[in-house]
């Protein structure tokens, strides 16, 4: 999946004014118009995924490590927040960024699995994902077991979430394309490149590994708070279960591994599909995913990005 | 100490089902290259098969073998075909066949949701409750029956891969594909074929399963899990070096029960997954699966 460098520099650069009239729009979009709360909600859960979905793409996209496992972070992230709220009244902000310090550092626990590479390290991530999701729901104590953890249930919160996703996905949107522009982001491609040439021109793979997979984690355990706050109530099995995983990988891959707008694009397209199509037949979910995924693979390998580049290339030729 | 063989008998079962699942995602990834993510689908599809034979035309689970296999195999060709050839090979191919062959598993999954229902199935046959007396202990006649397949695959798999012209070819272009299309062996072929013998041992492995155990669409995740567990610890150098680490990793989850709560127990073989590919990416024997 390698670029060349002119789409790269596209990519990684979409004009920032565009970026930030978009932003700006959706936050007045519910003051300006009467949205009712059903478009309020979905806005907010896309918010959310594609904040998840962008930090799941700096550790699959960026550094090439397609992790299967990270809803254990989402979990993690999740249950730490609920805990500080129930336990010690924490305001929900505070308890959040708590949660996602405590995924960021749960992260690191996956030190010793970075030296796997390609499906040997995907491999490892799904054994680590369903592990925890056994060990957390067995863990009656800390996560309720079985039958979860209510939230006092906050409408106001609720609605704020909005904003709050919304302010979270601009800055991870905003860390994604200062990452790729940084010597950092070379570093990351170099890894993702060749561990082995990136260690002889001194870019050490341990280090930077280790430095992605802590940010990763951890905003991905900052939107497992939010989505705890949000619905105000979460149960081991879902939070940890292997579909949240899959649904990050899905959501990269099919809106463009790699690249800063295909997460997003990817989460768009995917609410859109599950509230639209699916919403009448859900039983097809699984195997449409895995249709896209398949044409994807073989036909555009980055994605809805790859495809809105070849009519952009298209469009121009004309 | 009836206890500890009933515990023995299971783990030796177990061993010879994982044994079979890991043979066919063993050859292809030694031959290929690719890790086949769709062999848990595959595992699953060969149990539904097995099930619609017994319920629709009551044919025994033991004599539709032959169906099960050949459709098990027809499903490698097609997939090969139509969709593995086009992968990139090897290390950059990675995460490409990883994905799309899971992209695969999904469509499988969904199809046998659609056809058969989320419901727990299994194969009941008129001996599946008959057991014979071993040891002080009971066994049934249809895990006997399964572990004495499960011993025949792999002597008759080696007996393939050693003696066999197809065999020589396989393993050459295991080792050297450029030099065998010097030698004039068709590659294509090879790879073609292997990849249908690996998904007809995932398909037996999946009808064998069937008769024992309960089944539903998700059916093959786990199981696919430990197949990897079992390839990476037994390494590619020989059938019986699998047959060994499947009778490790079978004895370590079953007697897990004596010192862990039931609930957590199948989580011994993720654990075990990380912790092989951690400590041990070498394997036992020293025949390195991972490159």
């Amino acid at each position: 999946m390698t670029l060349p460098t002119a789409t790269l520099r596209a990519l990684a650069r979409p004009a920032p004014a565009a970026f930030a009239v978009v932003v700006a729009a959706l936050a007045i979009l519910p003051v300006a118009f009467d949205m009712s709360s059903y478009s309020h909600n979905l806005l907010t859960l896309t918010f959310l995924t594609v904040t998840g979905a962008l930090a799941w793409n700096w550790m699959g996209g960026f550094v090439g490590q397609v992790s299967f496992g990270h809803a254990a972070l989402f979990g993690i992230g999740g249950f730490v927040a609920a805990r500080l709220v129930l336990d010690a009244h924490l305001p929900p902000p505070l308890a959040w960024v708590t949660g996602a310090v405590a995924a960021g550092i749960v992260s690191l626990g996956a030190h010793p699995m970075l030296r796997l590479r390609g499906p040997y390290f995907s491999i490892a991530t799904i054994g680590v994902g369903e592990a925890s999701r056994l060990l957390f729901t067995y863990w009656e104590s800390f996560t309720g077991g079985a039958s979860g953890l209510s939230l006092p249930i906050d409408t106001d919160l609720k609605h704020q979430l909005y904003w709050w996703g919304l302010g979270v996905c601009a800055a991870a949107a905003v860390a994604s394309v200062a990452i790729r522009r940084s010597s950092l982001g070379l570093q990351l491609l170099a890894i993702k490149a060749d561990v082995e040439a990136a260690g002889d021109v001194g870019v050490s793979a341990t280090f930077y590994q280790d430095l992605v997979v802590v940010m990763s984690g951890a905003v991905v355990g900052l939107t497992g708070g939010m989505y705890a706050s949000y619905f105000s109530f979460i149960e081991p099995q879902d939070m940890f279960g292997f579909d949240r995983s899959i649904a990050l990988v899905l959501t990269c891959v099919i809106g463009g591994v790699g690249t800063v707008l295909g997460p997003a694009l990817g989460a768009v397209v995917l609410v859109l599909l599950r509230e639209n199509l699916l919403a009448s037949y859900p039983q097809l979910y699984l195997g449409l995913y895995g249709l896209l995924l398949i044409f994807i693979i073989l036909f555009e390998p980055l994605g809805l990005t790859g495809l809105l580049l070849r009519v952009g290339r298209l469009v121009r030729r004309r | 100490m009836a206890r500890f063989v009933d515990l023995a008998f299971s783990a030796i079962l177990l061993a010879g089902l994982y044994a079979t699942m890991a043979y066919g995602l063993g050859l292809i990834y030694g031959v290929l290259r690719v890790v086949n993510l769709a062999h848990g689908g595959v595992i699953m599809a060969g149990a539904y098969i097995g099930w619609v034979l017994h319920e629709r035309a009551g044919l025994d689970p033991y004599l539709s073998i032959p169906i099960v296999l050949v459709a098990c195999f027809a499903i490698g060709i097609v997939l090969y075909r139509l969709l593995v050839r086009h992968l990139p090979r090897g290390a950059a191919g990675g995460p490409a066949s990883l994905l799309l062959l899971f992209g695969v598993w999904l469509v499988l999954r969904n199809a046998a949701y659609l056809i058969f229902t989320g419901d727990d199935q299994a194969i009941r046959t008129s001996y599946s409750t008959r057991a014979l007396p071993v040891l002080g202990s009971y066994v049934s006649v249809n895990r006997l029956a399964v572990l004495g397949i499960a011993m025949v695959t792999p002597v008759l798999l080696h007996w393939l891969l050693r003696r066999s012209y197809v065999g020589k070819a396989i393993r050459a272009v295991a080792q050297n594909p450029d030099s065998c299309t010097l030698a004039g062996i068709d590659v294509e072929r090879i790879y073609t074929l292997t990849f249908g013998i690996g998904t007809a041992l995932a398909g037996l492995a999946g009808l064998l399963s069937a008769t024992i155990f309960a089944f539903n669409p998700t059916f093959g995740s786990a199981e696919l899990l430990k197949a990897f567990v079992v390839v990476v610890l037994g390494g590619l150098g020989s059938i019986y070096g699998m047959a060994v680490a499947a009778l490790i990793v079978a004895v370590v989850e079953v007697f897990a029960i004596l010192v862990l709560p039931s609930y957590l127990t199948s989580a011994v073989g993720f654990v075990m997954l990380v912790l092989v590919l951690i400590f041990r990416p070498g394997g036992l024997f020293g025949q390195r699966v991972l490159g």
